[in-house]
């Protein structure tokens, strides 16, 4: 069964390393090189199984966590992506409980209408018109434009989950909760690149 | 049909002289012990066997198929599972014969002590001379059991003397 995430195995063997290898042990191998290289590939998976299941979202997880109140108005939402280079934001109401997401895509999907994929095609359509689109959200918050119910997991997910999630949802970041669904922390993709690089590393 | 993979690599001299070295002592020892239980027309058969446990606790003695286990253990039980076979189906030899090499593979299997000499002594317990008929259920101690274990205590002399050898892989 493939799994894309697990799958991208960055010390694939050859057939020849294995060959080589087999020559400088002393004797004879009762094993074909061919099914030394399965168990060999099985047992890096299973390593890395055992490795990305261990580690939970608490321990991988922005504990400084930014987020935006569900009725600050967009230009504020907008400013503090922008100020802090973030791509999406955590919505919450009153005691930090997480109802939404506003990301960089819930912004163009409302500024440039039905098929707005990209910055350039608002661009374009602002200026086309006499009127930017945006104008009229200026009076929006951010409850009016946010992704809802976001999409949470809690402290103890295994990071394999959450990069299963990204990949099937389509997201790039995903708060994280406690039962009550308040606001601990944030996992987002890079976190995950980063942390099963440095594994990789380790394995070696 | 079409393979996938290639032999494995060949081994260094070093190890063909040690595998020659094992082998003769091995057997040597077992014909000379054996001589005096056996008559000689059944020591040729029961060297058959031997002669095929000999490859592996000499030749290729990191294989699992050469562990004591699997030598003690495949002998015995096969030994065991032939002179059953033939007491069950005689006349039919056909019958004995094939139910007994095939039940000592099974059990052989079952038991974690797959040994292909194995399945020689379950056959040579339903075409064996009238000696080894006769022998009944003390075939399995005389010569498979005894032999097994007169070759074993050589592999594990002679398997260790060289630095880079070691016998067994494992106990159980």
């Amino acid at each position: 069964m493939k799994d894309p995430y697990l799958d991208t195995n960055p010390m694939d063997i050859s057939d020849d390393d294995i060959f080589m290898a087999m020559k400088g042990i002393n004797g004879y191998l009762d094993i074909t090189p061919g099914d030394f290289k399965e168990i060999y590939r099985l047992a890096y998976r299973h390593a890395l199984d055992r490795m990305t299941h261990s580690v939970t979202a608490g321990e991988v997880m922005t504990t400084d966590v930014v987020f935006v109140k569900k009725d600050d108005p967009l230009e504020t939402v907008a400013e503090t992506m922008a100020r802090l280079g973030i791509a999406g934001v955590p919505v919450v109401e009153p005691g930090e409980k997480v109802i939404g997401i506003v990301s960089e895509k819930d912004f163009l999907f409302h500024m440039g209408g039905k098929d707005a994929k990209s910055f350039m095609e608002v661009a374009a359509q602002c200026l086309r018109s006499t009127g930017c689109v945006a104008i009229t959200m200026r009076r929006q918050k951010a409850e009016d434009i946010m992704t809802s119910p976001a999409i949470t997991v809690r402290k103890d997910t295994p990071v394999s989950e959450i990069a299963t999630i990204f990949t099937t949802r389509k997201i790039n970041r995903v708060p994280i909760t406690d039962d009550g669904g308040r606001l601990l922390g944030i996992v987002a993709r890079e976190d995950i690149v980063k942390y099963s690089f440095s594994q990789s590393l380790r394995c070696q | 049909m079409k393979g996938t993979t290639k032999s494995p690599p060949v081994v260094r001299l070093s190890e063909i002289i040690w595998s020659w070295i094992g082998a003769f002592l091995g057997i040597a020892a077992v014909a000379l012990i054996n001589g005096y239980l056996l008559e000689k027309q059944d020591l040729l058969m029961i060297i058959g066997s031997f002669g095929a446990s000999a490859v592996l606790i000499y030749g290729a003695i990191k294989s699992p198929l050469a562990q004591p286990r699997n030598l003690l253990g495949g002998h015995v039980l096969s030994a065991l599972i032939g002179v059953t076979a033939y007491k069950m189906f005689y006349p039919h030899l056909w019958l004995a014969a094939s139910v007994a090499v095939a039940t000592a593979i099974a059990v052989m299997h079952a038991t974690k002590t797959l040994h292909p000499p194995g399945g020689a002594t379950a056959l040579i317990a339903v075409i064996g001379s009238q000696k080894i008929h006769s022998l009944g259920y003390l075939y399995a101690v005389i010569p498979a059991g005894l032999g097994a274990a007169i070759m074993l205590f050589v592999a594990l002399l002679v398997n260790n003397i060289p630095k880079n050898r070691r016998y067994p892989e494992f106990w159980l």
